[in-house]
């Protein structure tokens, strides 16, 4: 089976700086990744590579067997959806307005909204669970309301392969853990994740596998046990060694004690 | 038991304030559009009625609806005097209104205008050098002022947004500075004009009066060309307004949805241009137009430019109307330019913005 997304040596050259270097990934259809790895190795650059935002410099990336740069534009947006960390809006958009941009790729200049796109958008709310929120002001909302109308605004594309960049970050940890309900939920509708993830703890209850993303380039693909591992995350994180004990792989069962 | 009634009475409160708060819907939106049309007519036959010579509504009306001119006295100043001033007011706040909007959906900031960032500036210096260096220059049915004064705004806008924006922002300092220095070199290039222009005493009125911003009695012709550019920048808005939408989610996610996000801007800037051009060389430098009436329009419909775009248009038509009237009649018989009365009404509302949105952006 062709994965529904695959880097090939996929290398790119920001200002002759790599920023990321012969990277070589795939992931499956119905598959729950987070991708870990140190601070500016290029988690993000990887993410916006995978949605065509940026194009490889080398190699090549595939969407379920189909080069990225052989898609016409918007095309790819309907296969694949990025949730970004930042997101400013300057308007008092609602959150109905804000979830319905996310049609653009289904829409020409002239065309209006059909049921069709009525439809993705009231599914979208309803998987994120913003549907009770629809007629507020975005700017308004929580930290962990916000991320999931972003969220809402991805599936509105209704991708098969849905990206989050830390999807977690600045929530509390309550919100955080609902948070990554959702994500499961998600996951269980048949949504291919792939999300970056800077608290490891939060990773075994949800993820089906973890990517890392090393400082050799390498990303190192297996289920959660298998990577969150001391001596395979020192290595990656460039731990300094009295810090070892605080790692995962030991003391990870912080969070079930709380669940 | 009990608890379930009080869940269900709290659900039913957040539904019900969920809908108080909720978007303006399409009825709203009809509502609006028709108010506004009524009220469009109305300060249009009022306003003619209005001047040195006061004419009777009927009589207003009258004339208009039977478009007839019997050559008396009232005929002449109806149909040569007022309805094309009236006509050119309308024109020139409808223009500035929806330019605004197009810039403020450009630099995703609330605070852009054809005057603050320059473009009106430039538009005016460019129609000086137009009517200086070409006046005899025509192209399509436009003269060398219109054509150059179009010149003039989009090198002022891709000056300003280039000197704006950073990393695909554009905070409100650096655009308010960018645009004030701009529009200040600008204003005194075109004062620069006017002296050069005494020394030969040829249009100095004309400059002068653009400077300030006065509404004159145009010719037909010249409404024609001018109306013709504000049309077909409206139309090329129409499809512009949905992109706005996805442009205010940021450049990035406009790009991932498949959003060409250069040659969108350039159309949003071309666009501007040329409402601000035509709005020019109408009626010269007229300020904050294009900030309050998004900004009111705004309050009424919430943020979506499809909406926005016919509801700015009108709105700043009759709020120019209204404008000029006043600025014509207030202290008549002498004229009060109508660029001095928009100042001071915007200038105070500007200031009021820039503090309320302080806290938003960080200065």
């Amino acid at each position: 089976m062709t994965p529904l997304l695959q880097f090939v040596d996929v290398s790119f050259f920001y200002q002759q700086r790599a920023v990321l270097e012969d990277v070589s990934f795939s992931l499956e259809q119905g598959e729950c990744g987070a991708l870990i790895g140190p601070n500016g190795i290029g988690k993000t650059t990887l993410l916006r590579l995978a949605v065509g935002m940026l194009a490889c410099s080398h190699g090549s990336v595939s969407l379920a067997g189909r080069r990225l740069d052989s898609f016409r534009r918007g095309e790819a947006a309907q296969l694949v959806a990025l949730v970004p960390q930042r997101f400013e809006v300057p308007f008092d958009f609602t959150v109905q307005q804000i979830v319905e941009q996310g049609r653009t790729p289904y829409l020409g200049l002239f065309s209006g909204f059909t049921r069709r796109d009525r439809q993705a958008v009231e599914r979208a709310l309803e998987l994120a669970a913003v549907t009770s929120l629809r007629n507020r002001i975005f700017n308004e909302l929580s930290g962990g309301e916000r991320q999931r109308v972003k969220i809402a605004l991805g599936l509105a594309q209704e991708p098969r392969l849905l990206l989050l960049d830390e999807p977690t970050q600045s929530l509390d940890l309550g919100r955080q853990l609902e948070l990554l309900d959702h994500i499961r939920v998600l996951n269980d509708e048949g949504v291919t994740i792939l999300a970056t993830m800077h608290d490891l703890q939060l990773i075994p209850d949800t993820f089906s596998s973890v990517l890392l993303l090393g400082p050799d380039q390498e990303v190192c693909k297996g289920c959660p046990q298998d990577i969150l591992q001391p001596d395979i995350l020192e290595r990656a994180f460039d731990c300094p060694p009295r810090r070892q004990s605080k790692l995962v792989g030991e003391n990870g069962n912080l969070l079930e004690k709380i669940r | 038991m009990e608890t379930g009634i009080a869940e269900k009475v709290v659900s039913d409160l957040s539904a019900r304030t969920d809908r108080r708060i909720g978007p303006p819907d399409r009825a709203l939106f009809i509502l609006v559009l028709l108010v506004l049309w009524i009220a469009f007519a109305f300060v249009l036959v009022v306003s003619m009625g209005l001047g040195a010579t006061k004419i009777g509504v009927r009589e207003v009306l009258g004339s208009l609806l039977n478009w007839h001119r019997s050559g008396s006295a009232d005929s002449v100043i109806l149909f040569d005097i007022r309805l094309p001033r009236v006509v050119a007011s309308a024109l020139v706040g409808a223009a500035l209104s929806v330019a605004g909007l197009l810039f403020q959906g450009l630099f995703r900031n609330p605070m852009a205008d054809p005057y603050v960032i320059g473009s009106s500036g430039g538009a005016a210096l460019g129609a000086g050098i137009g009517l200086f260096l070409l006046p005899r220059f025509s192209f399509l049915g436009f003269g060398g002022t219109a054509a150059m004064a179009f010149v003039g705004s989009v090198a002022t806008i891709a000056l300003v947004y280039w000197l704006a924006r950073i990393g695909g922002r554009v905070p409100v300092v650096t655009l308010l500075l960018a645009g004030f220095a701009v529009s200040t070199m600008l204003s005194y290039s075109t004062y620069f004009l006017v002296v050069l222009d005494d020394n030969f005493g040829l249009k100095t009125r004309v400059l002068a009066s653009w400077l300030t911003g006065v509404i004159a009695v145009p010719r037909w012709a010249q409404l024609e060309v001018t109306a013709g550019m504000i049309g077909c920048g409206l139309i090329f808005c129409l499809p512009l307004a949905r992109r706005l939408n996805t442009l205010a989610l940021g450049d990035d996610y406009a790009r991932q949805v498949g959003v060409q996000v250069e040659k969108t801007h350039l159309a949003i800037i071309l666009a501007g241009s040329l409402l601000t051009a035509a709005a020019v060389s109408l009626g010269g430098i007229i300020s904050f137009v294009g900030l309050i009436v998004p900004h009111m329009a705004r309050l009424v419909l919430g943020p979506d430019h499809v909406r926005l775009l016919p509801v700015t248009a009108l709105t700043g038509a009759i709020f120019l109307v209204l404008a000029d009237t006043l600025a014509r009649t207030m202290l008549a018989p002498s004229e009060v330019p109508v660029g001095l009365l928009t100042a001071f009404i915007g200038g105070p509302f500007f200031l009021y913005l820039l503090r309320r949105t302080r806290r938003e952006y960080t200065l």
